[in-house]
């Protein structure tokens, strides 16, 4: 159990947030300057937040109205730093040891021979970290981390200094070594993905605030509002105007079309008619209809509309479309209303190449609210 | 020929170089990495030796340790007395040589990645294992230099020494002030073989320096 409530002032910038998680991994997903990192700084003790109070586990490591804020000494943090700062004059079993200097030495020794044993890295007890690959610095810094049986792991930007591949692949084994050794961990990161590949709840941050708190897959299907749809990087961001809404459905009127959404019944959001409200379809849930099976038929097609193909991009395996909607007035997105994407294979069956001109449609399941 | 001012130099140097060290290192150190009041000012007063002519630090040391000065007769009071004494020289050599083991360190401290200092205050070390295990190992080439810079500075030190503690043959005679000597003694070979002995000297550190640094950590 993490709880964080905090404020710390800077001049230009203030960090003021308030989350909790339950013994897992907590993703602090947010853009560059946001106060992800500084939050953690403030975790470890290594900055003194102006107010607030912090607990991990039944431990309270600082508490201003109580005046408690214990050392990084004794918070006994495993904290990973962005840049790693693995100690250069030292060799990775000295490295793994450093934060068991006040256990007796055989056991020091068990210690960090078992970190290194399980973290991969035997053989390599006598090299110094500029003998390593971005990968074994990392499992070192990890192993150096782990090896003080941390209350809680620290993780900032884990990942960000290995180039791509590896990254991936690091990715999937640094969730395994959180699962395998059950050790509760706070990641830093800007990467959606990454946070949702690592942490089961993920804490969004925006300007030195939370926007949203939630357990990742509603993260992923109920961003909290149209900030935190933008940070996640979400494609086809859209603003209409409701129709109606009711607790299980919910009608829009976009560019000359009524579009039927599913409304949350949990969140019980119903804006009144004629208010403004944000949504989002993401780009592959759009579906072209194909022109050899008959004409398209409302009954079937859900939140049918027709344009024409302005711009197309080829990703390789997939395509990404810009349709613009045969309507009068601005599009929605500048040039075009929908970003439509589909594979490669889709493409040529199609044979969008030539064919211009398309009938779409959309399940109402794949248009989501986004609540103001 | 008479060798007592290389032997008093080197004792006086080495006893200097010691004493900037154990001031000068924890000096660097709050420099480096600390804020408090009056910082500016002991970074200004720092660099003070530096920019002064010798003589007129000399004559203010002088002023102070001098019988009627304040550090003299508090000394006085414990029976002892420093001016015109060799320990008076090994003050000289400390002022005029401290600034330059400070500067070294500092810079050397503050090249010192902070996040590896906050990397071992999270595994538990104390401030005082965070500098013997961390900051030191990673600075101790700029601390090496300052060192070996300040020693041949205190070596070679003249106008201070020569205001504090006099040029008294066999009691605080150094081995600058006794080359000066010999030469307004016109006796030129004595002068040119201490000049050899203190060219020899820096020369050999200079030599062991440069090996010294070309070790990695």
């Amino acid at each position: 159990m993490v709880s964080v409530e905090i404020t710390k002032r800077y001049p230009g910038f203030t960090l003021a947030v308030r989350w909790s998680a339950e013994k897992s991994v907590v993703g602090l997903f947010g853009p560059s300057g946001a106060g992800k990192t500084l939050t953690l700084q403030c975790l470890a003790g290594l900055i003194r937040p102006d107010a607030g109070r912090i607990a991990v586990g039944d431990r309270v490591f600082f508490d201003a109205a109580a005046g408690v804020d214990l050392p990084p000494q004794a918070r006994r943090l495993g904290y990973v730093f962005q840049g790693l700062a693995l100690f250069p004059h030292l060799t990775v079993a000295k490295n793994v040891a450093f934060g068991l200097a006040d256990r007796p030495s055989r056991e020091r020794a068990r210690r960090t021979a078992e970190v290194i044993e399980r973290l991969g890295l035997a053989g390599l007890e006598h090299r110094y970290p500029r003998e390593l690959s971005g990968g074994q610095r990392q499992r070192v810094a990890l192993g150096r981390a782990l090896a003080i049986d941390p209350a809680l792991l620290l993780l900032d930007e884990p990942l960000s200094a290995l180039d791509a591949p590896l990254r991936l692949a690091l990715r999937d084994e640094l969730r395994e070594i959180l699962t395998g050794w059950g050790t509760a961990a706070v990641v830093v990161t800007h990467d959606f993905t990454e946070a949702y590949r690592l942490a089961d709840r993920i804490v969004v941050y925006e300007g030195g605030r939370v926007i949203q708190s939630a357990p990742r897959a509603e993260l992923l299907w109920q961003p909290a509002s149209e900030a935190v749809a933008r940070i996640m990087g979400l494609r086809n961001i859209l603003r209409g105007t409701v129709v109606k809404a009711m607790p299980d459905r919910i009608q829009i009127g976009w560019r000359g079309q009524t579009l039927e959404a599913v409304n949350s019944p949990t969140r019980s959001y119903l804006p009144p008619p004629g208010s403004p409200i944000a949504f989002f379809i993401r780009p592959e849930y759009v579906r072209l209809i194909r022109k050899d099976r008959g004409a398209p038929d409302p009954l079937h097609h859900m939140n049918l509309m027709r344009g024409r193909l302005v711009g197309e991009a080829d990703f390789g395996t997939v395509w990404s479309l810009r349709l613009r909607l045969e309507e009068p007035g601005e599009p929605a997105q500048g040039d075009w209303d929908l970003e439509v994407e589909v594979p490669q294979l889709v493409y040529q069956i199609l044979e969008i190449e030539r064919d211009r001109r398309w009938d779409l449609s959309v399940h109402r399941g794949s248009i989501h609210v986004l609540p103001s | 020929m008479d060798l007592f001012p290389v032997w008093l130099s080197l004792r006086v140097s080495l006893t200097a170089t010691a004493l900037t060290l154990v001031v000068g290192v924890p000096l660097a150190w709050l420099l480096a990495r600390r804020r408090f009041p009056g910082r500016n000012l002991l970074e200004a007063a720092v660099v003070l030796p530096l920019v002064l002519p010798p003589t007129v630090l000399g004559y203010y040391l002088l002023l102070a340790v001098g019988r009627r000065g304040p550090v003299g007769q508090a000394l006085a009071s414990v029976g002892l007395e420093l001016a015109f004494t060799w320990g008076a020289a090994v003050l000289a050599a400390c002022v005029g040589s401290i600034a330059l083991v400070i500067k070294s360190a500092q810079a050397g401290f503050e090249t010192v990645d902070r996040q590896l200092e906050q990397a071992a205050r999270t595994l538990g070390r104390s401030e005082w294992s965070v500098f013997w295990r961390v900051t030191l190992p990673l600075a101790w080439r700029s601390v090496l230099a300052g060192t070996v810079l300040a020693f041949c500075r205190a070596l070679g030190e003249f106008g201070i020494t020569l205001m504090v503690a006099g040029n008294i043959p066999g009691r605080t005679q150094t081995l600058p002030l006794a080359i000066y000597d010999r030469v307004q003694a016109a006796q030129m070979d004595e002068a040119n073989a201490l000049a050899l002995v203190a060219v020899g000297i820096v020369g050999v550190l200079l030599f062991v320096l440069g090996r010294l640094a070309r070790l990695r950590y």
